[in-house]
């Protein structure tokens, strides 16, 4: 009795959180299950919903239900605008999809905050509910109360809305056959915006009815869109009762967790998630199991063996190749594939000569732009060679970078050295997560690397005798290139050896990936089945191409620290990891050059031109996506020279990148 | 009722219908036979929307259909009973009907009269029939939009055949009430059973013609125009 006496009060906020986040995420899981959209500006439409809410709200019932139908009504317009901007996207995959709404979130929440401050706002609720009613012995908030049975009402209507109306079935039937439902006389185009209306409006009132619970703030919308996604993939998309049993325990979990293990209680529910979703991808991918227990135990040994020689062979092509009469092939190399070496000498050469035309603060952006490059190409490696769209990727470069920076604070200074430490410290880590990430396809990759980076950066927060916690680490000793040599102290120095370490990661990247080993990933990513059918463990390229992207991912963290000299959480976050997917896709999703380009426009974007508009990064960057949607549907990579000119060009279709398209197994 | 004039239509770069004419009186029954990929169901998917001519015209008791969406098309009064039935899987079969009424003078209560092992199944979903109860809820899908022409795409494949038998019976009751519909099969069985008239496909173009009547009094010709006698089937 004493114990659940004692938790009663946060038991109930559990409820009343978890209803709450059970109506925004019904919303996202409506978008994205019934009309395909990965909607990751959900979250701002709860906040636009909240702000309105907040804002028309006087203490009094008439402005409390103002505030209720203005925020519905803006949400829900946002939703038929999104539909638009979403429909032209139809083919082109859902990371075209996650481009256009993480630009429209984060420009949207710039313009928030631009309107309504950066404070969170004081949110009055009617006279009346503003008091507190005795329950059970325990005062509890009236309003919390009031809450608990609108969201229920709420959750009511929209159940009975999709499972008992016409509209509802349309709704259903254009999930399960959208070009049945037209013949049958419905728009799939109506339905969909009527389902982005609906899933807006959704978001938008529970924004304005949980004002009062999770307030409007600058932190608001990134808040809730993790909560709801976390629920979506709990729950599943097909059921609303598990969405619903899936939002109770997140909210239980961040409240009566929180009261019971402040410890556990952050770690808990990205574990959920990703223990959830590696078991569910784990039973689909179980055929694939059964094949390696038939083969011979040494199968994966041969398997490791043959991907070493194909390697080798391929090293030594591309060496030939690189070594041969290069004057006599320089104009086709120049039309060849974009993998070819010639642009990349160009942006070496570029690259190079920067010290003497930048400024010292311009060059140490340049060279973060270098780190970040490098985990936008091993975000392109993981993402458009072997087709498993990360989100994670932020996690090994954490892991390089701590290493670096710990190492540094013991005094191993030698840099190339740290780099190679960083680099085994962040394979080992990939080495330990892939095995969960390689059996899954599609979105469930981008959800189960989502939790692993959540979970990594919660670590580190936390573990703060070891990481400083959010203070993150500074102060370490400074790097050289060798014992004895002087330290690299200035921009310039720092610059030299950003740019060489770089360059050497780059240039061995580059000899993998178009070795036959290369090859391989590519055909496991874009006819897995056929290549399985014809003996190849895919599973194992997929883990060594895991692998080496996590030790890419090492090398950035590790140039991160030394150029700016100090890491925290902040830098190796869910905005590092979703940058840096950005700037892959930019980059055209299988382009190196690409990625390492997008990669520089965006610390361009929001470090350097943001420099000249104090406060709006955020605004320029979701401007950026939002251009390169549509602007470069084939990224970056599209304004390249077309690689192999001797061949026809491919179909559109085949030419799109459309990387996240494998199903699930 | 139904006028098809020169049309080629096709996937990607291929060309599967090659200048297709046909005209379907209002009130008869049209069978369209031929292989497997002599461009049955590309001609059902061109004539319902779902596939963009890439020439000639569709036109529908005098009005263009050609290129117009399949919602549209639908809107106009064509019918369609595709191939493998493509039920909704996830809604019941009441759902299904609820979605489909779009008040003409095919009512549900119509359409359970003439298909009433529906409406014993009203809450089940559309994964949970058979075979032939999903080709009736097809059916009945089509019949709510009060369509002026018909398209049943392989509407007995699959099914036993006094179930294959009964789906004749209704193409045939359909008729007789005045419904015009054009049907596709690669069976001579179905055709020789309800069609009015009988178009044989061979890669596209139409190679032969036959009259109801005369395929129902010696199938041998219709036989040899598909080329059923030398394939040994």
């Amino acid at each position: 009795m004493g114990f659940l006496d004692a938790q009663f009060v946060p038991a109930l906020d559990g409820v009343a959180y978890g209803l709450l986040l059970f109506v925004v995420a019904a919303g996202l899981s409506l978008a994205f299950g019934t009309a395909g959209v990965l909607n990751l500006s959900h979250g701002t439409l709860y906040a636009l919903g909240a702000y309105t809410g907040a804002e028309c709200g006087d203490g009094t019932w008439g402005g409390f239900l103002l505030g209720l139908a203005a925020g519905t009504a803006v949400a829900c317009l946002a939703g038929v605008l999104l539909s638009a901007a979403t429909a032209p996207l139809a083919r082109r995959g859902h990371l075209a999809q996650a481009l256009l709404t993480f630009g429209l979130a984060l420009a949207g929440g710039n313009l928030l905050v631009e309107f309504f401050g950066e404070d969170e706002m004081p949110v009055p609720v009617p006279g009346v509910l503003d008091s507190t009613v005795t329950l059970l012995g325990h005062r509890y908030p009236a309003y919390r109360l009031c809450f608990i049975g609108m969201a229920l009402l709420l959750a009511a209507a929209g159940t009975w809305v999709l499972t008992r109306t016409r509209a509802g079935a349309a709704v259903r039937a254009a999930a399960d056959d959208p070009q049945m439902l037209a013949a049958t006389g419905i728009s799939p185009r109506a339905v969909h915006t009527g389902v982005l209306a609906a899933s807006g409006a959704l978001a938008g009132a529970a924004g304005a009815l949980g004002a009062p619970i999770i307030g409007p703030g600058p932190d608001t919308a990134d808040t809730v869109l993790m909560l709801s996604l976390v629920i979506v993939v709990l729950g599943g998309l097909r059921s609303l009762w598990a969405t619903l049993a899936a939002a109770l325990l997140v909210g239980e979990v961040q409240t009566l967790g929180v009261s019971l293990m402040p410890d556990w209680a952050p770690y808990l529910l990205f574990a959920a998630m990703a223990a959830v979703l590696v078991l569910r991808s784990g039973l689909a991918a179980e055929p694939e199991t059964a094949a390696h227990q038939d083969g011979a135990p040494s199968r994966p040994a041969r398997a490791l063996a043959a991907v070493r020689a194909q390697v080798t062979t391929g090293t030594a092509e591309l060496t030939a190749r690189l070594t041969g009469p290069l004057t006599s092939r320089l104009p086709a190399r120049l039309r060849g594939p974009a993998g070819s070496a010639a642009p990349f000498l160009l942006l070496l050469a570029v690259l190079a000569a920067l010290p003497s035309v930048l400024d010292a603060y311009s060059l140490s952006l340049v060279g973060y732009a270098l780190a970040l490059g490098l985990l936008a190409v091993s975000v392109t490696v993981v993402t458009g060679y072997a087709g498993l769209p990360t989100l994670g990727q932020a996690a090994p470069f954490a892991v390089g970078g701590y290493a670096t920076a710990l190492l540094a604070e013991e005094g191993w200074t030698t840099g190339p050295l740290l780099v190679l430490l960083a680099a085994l410290a962040a394979a080992l880590f990939s080495l330990v997560t892939g095995p969960a990430i390689i059996r899954a396809r599609g979105t469930t990759v981008l959800m189960i690397t989502l939790a692993v980076g959540e979970l990594t950066v919660t670590a580190i927060d936390r573990m703060g005798w070891l990481t400083g916690g959010t203070d993150g680490l500074v102060g370490f000793p400074a790097l050289r290139w060798l014992p004895g040599t002087p330290e690299l102290l200035d921009e310039r120095q720092l610059y030299g050896y950003a740019l060489t370490v770089a360059a050497v990661a780059l240039a061995l990247t580059l000899l993998v990936l178009h070795s036959p080993a290369g090859k391989l990933l590519t055909g496991s990513r874009a006819a897995e089945s056929r290549l399985r059918a014809s003996g190849h463990p895919v599973g194992r390229y997929l883990l060594v191409a895991h692998l080496g992207a996590g030790a890419l991912a090492g090398v950035g963290g590790s140039l991160m620290v030394t150029v700016q000299s100090y890491i925290s959480p902040a830098d190796v976050g869910f905005e590092t990891a979703a940058l840096a997917l950005l700037a892959a896709v930019i980059g055209g999703t299988r382009s190196v050059l690409g990625a390492l380009l997008g990669a520089g426009l965006i610390v361009f974007t929001r470090d350097w031109l943001a420099g000249a508009w104090p406060g709006h990064a955020p605004l320029l960057l979701g401007a950026l996506f939002v251009a390169a949607v549509y602007l470069l549907p084939r990224g970056l990579a599209g304004l390249l020279p077309r690689p192999e000119p001797g061949r026809p060009p491919a179909p559109a279709k085949t030419a799109a990148p459309r990387p996240a398209e494998r199903s699930a197994t | 009722m139904l006028q098809l004039t020169a049309v080629s239509a096709g996937y990607g770069g291929g060309t599967v219908l090659h200048g297709l004419d046909l005209d379907v009186p209002e009130g008869t029954v049209h069978a369209v036979v031929g292989h497997n990929g002599a461009g049955k169901t590309t001609l059902v998917h061109t004539v319902a929307g779902l596939l963009r001519p890439a020439a000639g015209t569709v036109r529908l008791a005098g009005a263009d259909l050609t290129g117009r969406p399949p919602h549209r098309t639908a809107r106009a009064g064509v019918g369609l009973v595709p191939q493998g039935r493509r039920v909704f899987a996830s809604l019941t079969v009441a759902e299904h009907l609820l979605l489909a009424d779009r008040g003409g003078s095919w009512t549900v209560s119509r359409v359970l009269e003439l298909l009433p092992r529906l409406g014993e199944r009203r809450g089940h979903r559309g994964s949970d029939l058979s075979g032939g109860e999903q080709q009736m809820l097809a059916l009945a899908r089509a019949l709510l939009g009060s369509p002026r022409l018909l398209l049943l795409d392989e509407p007995t494949e699959g099914l036993a055949p006094q179930l294959a038998r009964m789906v004749h019976e209704l193409i045939a009751s359909l008729a007789a009430e005045g419904l015009t519909v054009l049907l596709v099969s690669p069976s001579p069985a179905l055709a020789a059973a309800c069609a009015d008239e009988v178009t044989v496909l061979t890669s596209g173009r139409a190679t032969h013609h036959f009259t109801g009547s005369t395929v129902r009094a010696d199938p041998s010709a219709l036989h040899a125009a598909l080329d059923l006698t030398a394939g040994g089937v």
